[in-house]
C-alpha cells in the first residue's frame, strides 16, 4: 500500500497523450496526436494484434521510451493542478502517484507465497524498514481485512502456498495491483488465461474501484468484457485511434470492426 | 614533454601483456557472454608453463612462447569441458556462473602449487639487452612483448572481423540457433574461442613472468584491470579493447611517474574506471521496467 | 578457571568460525536476499579493522579501555558503513559485471591504501598495539573471553537476520532480489532499499573486522586478502545462500572441518602444516563453490521455505 490521497475525492485523474510516436526498426508502431484517458470511469482499448495497444501502455508506464511527444498525468483530471510528466518519472514513482499497470505476461515473485505477494501491496510501507523487525503482526493485522477480501473473492487456495498455475499467478498480479489502491489503473489483457467465473469477479472488482474514483483503462481481446464493462471504447489500428465511442456506438460500426477483428465479435 | 615520451614507452612496453590478456578475456566475454574470473589463471599458468619448459628443456625464452601459449589454451579448453559447458547444460544462472568461475580461479591457483611447487620461480634467461627508445631504456623482452601484442592483435582482429571462421564465431555469438541452422558447428567454434582466449592469456603470462617472477597470484593481480579494460573498451569490439588497454598502460606509467608509486596509479585508475562505468550505466537509463 | 583442555589453536579455530559465520550471514543479506554479489567482503571487513586500529593506536584518547575500544570500534563500524553507502550507491543500479568491478575494486583500494599509507597503517609490515580491552588473567584467558564477546556479537547478527526473515522488511528484500522490476512497479524504491541494505551489512562487516584486529593484536595487509571473501562466500553457498543459518552451517563444514578437525585431530604429517594444508584448504574451498553451485545450488539447507514460515507466523 502506498500512502495515497483519500479516494473519496471524486475528481478522476486523467492521462493526456500528446503527439506520441514510437517506432521500432523504422516501422511506426504508435502514432497518436491527442488522446485523453480517464474522462470516464472505465475505458477500453481494443484492436487487432499489432495495433500498438500494448506498446501504448508501455509508453504510458515509460517501460518503452517515446520517440516524440509527451504523456502527462493530471491527478485532478482536467480541473486545476499541474500535470506530472510520466516520462520523467523513475518507475517506482509511478505507483507513488497512483499509476499502476497489470502485466500481460506472467510476472511473479518466485520465492514468495500468495500471502507475501498480497502483503507486499497491502501492508503499510512504514513497516518495511530495516529496524522494524518485530512489526510483522501489526502489518499483517492492519492489512488483513483487504487481504482476506481478495483471498476469498478471487478464490486463492492456501494463502501460505505459492501460486502455481499460470492463471493463479495472473490473478495474483491483478490482486497486487488492486491492493495498491491505484488512482489510475491500466489492465493489460487481465482476463487472458482466467476461467469464466474468475473473470466476472475481477470485472466486478474493477467496476467497484472505478465507482470509487479510480480511472481504469483495459486492453482486452475478450470483447464481451469490453462491451459489459467499459463506458467508452477506443479502437486502435496501425498505431492510431481510428474510432472512439460507447460500446453501442462501436458495435454499430460493425463492418469496420469486423474488418480488423474478424466476424462474430460484434 | 619527457613525461609523455616516458609514459608512452614505459606504458606500452611494460603493460603490453595487459592488452594481450584483455584481448583473450574479451573474446570469452563478448563472444560467449561469460565473465570468467578463472581466466586470470590462464595468465598465471602461461607463465608457469613457459618457465617449466624453459628450465626443464633449457630452451631460450622465444622458443617457450609457443608451448606456453598452447598449453594455456588447452587448459582453457579443459575448463570449458569440465566446468562451463556442464554448468550451461544445467541452466546455471549468470550470477552463479560468475561465482563458479571465482571458485575455479581459486582452485586452479592453489592446485598449481602442488604441480609447480610453492616457492617463487624464475625464468632462466640471460639478462635482456637494453635499448633506448625516446630517451628511456627498455629491455628487449619488453619490446618483444609489445611487438607480439601488436602482431597478435592485428592477427586476431583480422581473424575475427575478416576471415570466414571469424564470421562464424561472430554469428554464433549473436544468435546460436540461427548459427546452427546455417551449418556452423557450435561446439567446434566455441572450443576454438576458448582455445584462442587461453593462448592469449598464456602468452601474456609468459611475458609477465619473464620480466619479474612467477608466483601463483600473478594472474589474479591483473584480473581487476583486465576486467575493467574489457568492460570499458569492449563495447567498441576488439579494437576498443586494444585502445583502452594501451591507454590504460600509458596512464599507469604516467601516473606512476607523477605520483611516485605504482599503487597510487592503480588507485586513481580504479576509481576512474568505476566512476566511468557508473556514469555509463546511468546513461543507459532504466531498462527492465515492467 | 582451569582452561588446560582448551588450547590456543582451538580458541583461534573457533574464533575464525565465529567471524566467518558473521561475515557469511551478512553476505546472506546482500547476496542471498537482495542478490548483490559482493566480491569485496574483505574490503569492508578490512576498512573496519584498519579504521578501528588506526584510531585505537594513533589517537591519544582522554579515556581508557573499555571506553577506548568501544569508541574506536563504533568509529570503525561507522567508517565501514559509510564505505558501504558509497560503494552501495555505485553498485545498486549496475548489472552483475558492474557489481563485480565495484566491490572488487573497493577491496583492492583498501588493500592498496593499507600498504601505501605507512605512517598511518604501518604499511606492508602492519601495525601492532591493538589490545584486548580487558585483562582477565593471561593471554589464553583473554582470548577465550574475546571468543565469547565475538560469539555474542555474531549471535546478535544472526538474531537480527532471523527476525528480518520474519518481518515486512525481509519480504521486501526477497521481492527486490527475486524480481526487481516487478517490485519497482509496486512502488518499492529498490535503489534506496539496496543502498541502505548494503550500508548496514557493510557496517556489520566492519565491526567484525575490528573484533578480528583485536584478536590478532595486529593489523596487516595480508589480512586483507581474497581468502576471507572466499571463506564467507563458500560458507554461505555451501550452507544455503537463502537461509538464515546457511552461513553458519557452511562455515562449520568448511573452516570448522579444516581449522579444527583436520588441524587438531587428524594425524597429518608435520611438514604439511606450513604449506600443503593451507593450500589444500583454499583449493577445496574453490572446488566446493563450483560443485555446490552446479549440483545443489540451494546449498545443504535447501531453498527458502516461505510457505512454512508464513504458515507458522499467521495460521492461528
Amino acid at each position: 500500500m502506498t500512502d495515497l490521497p483519500d479516494l473519496a475525492t471524486k475528481t478522476r485523474p486523467s492521462i493526456r497523450i500528446q503527439n506520441a510516436v514510437k517506432s521500432f526498426s523504422g516501422r511506426v508502431v504508435v502514432d497518436i496526436d491527442e488522446l485523453n484517458l480517464g474522462d470516464v470511469p472505465v475505458e477500453g482499448l481494443i484492436g487487432p494484434n499489432g495495433a500498438g495497444k500494448t506498446t501504448l501502455m508501455r509508453m504510458i508506464m515509460h517501460s518503452t521510451s517515446l520517440d516524440r511527444g509527451t504523456i502527462t498525468l493530471l491527478p485532478q483530471g482536467d480541473a486545476s493542478g499541474d500535470g506530472i510528466e510520466l516520462s520523467n518519472l523513475p518507475s517506482h514513482r509511478m505507483a507513488h502517484h497512483g499509476v499502476v499497470k497489470s502485466n500481460q505476461v506472467i510476472m511473479d515473485f518466485e520465492k514468495l507465497t500468495i500471502w507475501d505477494s498480497l502483503l507486499l501491496s497491502a501492508a503499510a510501507a512504514k513497516y518495511e524498514r530495516p529496524h522494524r523487525i518485530f512489526s510483522e503482526d501489526d502489518a499483517f493485522d492492519e492489512a488483513s481485512a483487504e487481504t482476506e477480501r481478495y483471498l476469498e473473492l478471487f478464490g486463492f487456495g492456501d494463502p501460505a502456498a505459492f501460486a502455481k498455475a499460470a492463471g493463479e499467478k495472473k490473478l495474483l498480479d491483478i490482486a497486487r495491483c488492486l491492493l495498491l489502491k491505484p488512482r489510475f489503473l491500466l489492465l493489460d489483457e487481465p482476463t487472458a488465461g482466467l476461467p469464466e467465473e474468475t473473470t466476472a469477479k475481477v470485472m466486478e472488482e474493477v467496476r467497484r474501484l472505478a465507482a470509487l474514483g479510480t480511472s481504469v483503462v483495459i486492453v482486452e481481446h475478450n470483447l464481451d468484457v469490453i462491451w459489459n464493462l467499459c463506458d467508452e471504447v477506443h479502437f486502435m489500428a496501425e498505431g492510431r485511434v481510428v474510432m472512439k465511442g460507447t460500446p453501442a456506438e462501436i458495435r454499430a460500426h460493425r463492418t469496420v470492426v469486423e474488418k480488423y477483428l474478424g466476424e462474430g465479435h460484434v | 614533454m619527457q613525461l609523455i615520451g616516458d609514459s608512452l614507452v614505459i606504458g606500452l612496453t611494460e603493460h603490453a601483456p595487459l592488452v594481450l590478456a584483455a584481448i583473450g578475456f574479451a573474446l570469452l566475454y563478448r563472444l560467449t557472454g561469460l565473465l570468467n574470473v578463472a581466466y586470470s589463471e590462464t595468465v598465471t599458468l602461461g607463465a608457469y608453463f613457459g618457465m617449466w619448459v624453459n628450465t626443464t628443456f633449457d630452451l631460450n625464452f622465444y622458443a617457450v612462447l609457443l608451448p606456453a601459449g598452447i598449453l594455456a589454451g588447452l587448459v582453457s579448453v579443459g575448463t570449458y569441458f569440465a566446468v562451463f559447458r556442464p554448468a550451461k547444460r544445467r541452466n546455471v544462472g549468470t550470477l552463479e556462473l560468475v561465482i563458479i568461475s571465482f571458485g575455479l580461479s581459486i582452485f586452479l591457483r592453489y592446485t598449481l602449487q602442488y604441480v609447480f611447487g610453492y616457492p617463487v620461480r624464475f625464468y632462466d634467461v640471460p639478462p635482456p639487452q637494453t635499448w633506448r627508445l625516446l630517451g628511456t631504456g627498455v629491455s628487449t623482452f619488453r619490446l618483444l612483448a609489445l611487438a607480439s601484442v601488436a602482431v597478435i592483435s592485428l592477427l586476431l582482429y583480422w581473424f575475427i572481423q575478416k576471415s570466414r571462421l571469424g564470421l562464424q564465431i561472430r554469428a554464433l555469438a549473436s544468435d546460436e540457433g540461427l548459427a546452427q541452422a546455417s551449418g556452423i558447428r557450435p561446439l567446434f567454434v566455441t572450443v576454438l574461442i576458448w582455445f584462442i582466449a587461453g593462448v592469449a592469456g598464456g602468452l601474456a603470462g609468459a611475458f609477465y613472468g619473464v620480466g619479474s617472477s612467477v608466483v601463483p597470484f600473478m594472474g589474479w593481480r591483473q584480473f581487476l584491470f583486465i576486467l575493467m579494460v574489457v568492460l570499458v573498451g569492449g563495447t567498441r569490439g576488439l579494437g576498443g579493447v586494444i585502445v583502452v588497454g594501451a591507454a590504460t598502460g600509458v596512464a599507469l606509467a604516467a601516473l606512476t611517474l607523477e605520483l611516485g608509486q605504482a599503487y597510487y596509479a592503480q588507485l586513481v585508475l580504479i576509481t576512474g574506471f568505476v566512476v566511468y562505468l557508473k556514469w555509463r550505466s546511468r546513461r543507459v537509463a532504466e531498462t527492465g521496467k515492467v | 578457571m582451569n582452561l588446560d583442555w582448551l588450547d590456543s589453536f582451538l580458541i583461534y579455530g573457533f574464533f575464525t568460525i565465529v567471524i566467518v559465520a558473521g561475515l557469511g550471514t551478512l553476505l546472506h543479506l546482500q547476496l542471498g536476499l537482495a542478490r548483490m554479489a559482493n566480491f569485496g567482503v574483505v574490503g569492508f571487513f578490512g576498512i573496519g579493522m584498519y579504521a578501528f586500529g588506526i584510531l585505537y593506536v594513533k589517537v591519544d584518547w582522554p579515556f581508557e579501555d573499555p571506553w577506548q575500544f568501544l569508541v574506536c570500534a563504533l568509529c570503525g563500524t561507522l567508517v565501514a558503513g559509510i564505505a558501504g553507502l558509497v560503494v552501495g550507491w555505485l553498485i545498486a543500479d549496475m548489472n552483475e559485471d558492474g557489481v563485480l568491478v565495484g566491490t572488487l575494486g573497493f577491496a583492492t583500494a583498501v588493500f592498496i591504501l593499507a600498504t601505501t599509507e605507512k605512517e598511518l597503517t604501518g604499511g606492508a609490515q602492519g601495525m601492532g598495539g591493538l589490545n584486548f580491552p580487558f585483562d582477565v588473567g593471561g593471554v589464553k584467558a583473554n582470548e577465550a573471553a574475546w571468543l565469547i564477546v565475538a560469539t555474542f556479537v555474531v549471535a546478535l547478527i544472526i538474531f537480527y537476520v532471523w527476525r528480518v526473515h520474519r518481518s515486512p522488511y525481509g519480504r521486501l528484500l526477497v521481492a527486490v532480489g527475486a524480481n526487481e522490476p516487478l517490485a519497482r512497479s509496486l512502488g518499492k524504491p529498490t535503489f534506496r532499499i539496496k543502498l541502505w541494505l548494503f550500508a548496514i551489512s557493510s557496517a556489520g562487516m566492519g565491526l567484525l573486522g575490528a573484533l578480528y584486529g583485536v584478536n590478532e593484536r595486529f593489523m596487516r595487509p595480508t589480512n586483507l586478502g581474497v581468502d576471507i571473501t572466499l571463506a564467507a562466500m563458500v560458507a554461505l553457498v555451501l550452507g544455503g545462500s537463502a537461509r538464515v543459518w546457511g552461513a553458519t552451517v557452511g562455515v562449520i563444514l568448511t573452516v570448522g572441518f579444516f581449522d579444527i578437525v583436520v588441524q587438531n585431530y587428524l594425524p597429518v604429517p608435520r611438514e604439511w602444516y606450513s604449506q600443503a594444508l593451507p593450500v589444500a584448504r583454499e583449493a577445496l574451498f574453490g572446488a566446493a563453490l563450483i560443485l555446490v553451485l552446479m549440483f545443489r545450488p540451494s546449498g545443504i539447507l535447501g531453498d527458502m521455505r516461505r510457505d512454512k514460515l508464513m504458515r507458522s507466523l499467521h495460521r492461528d
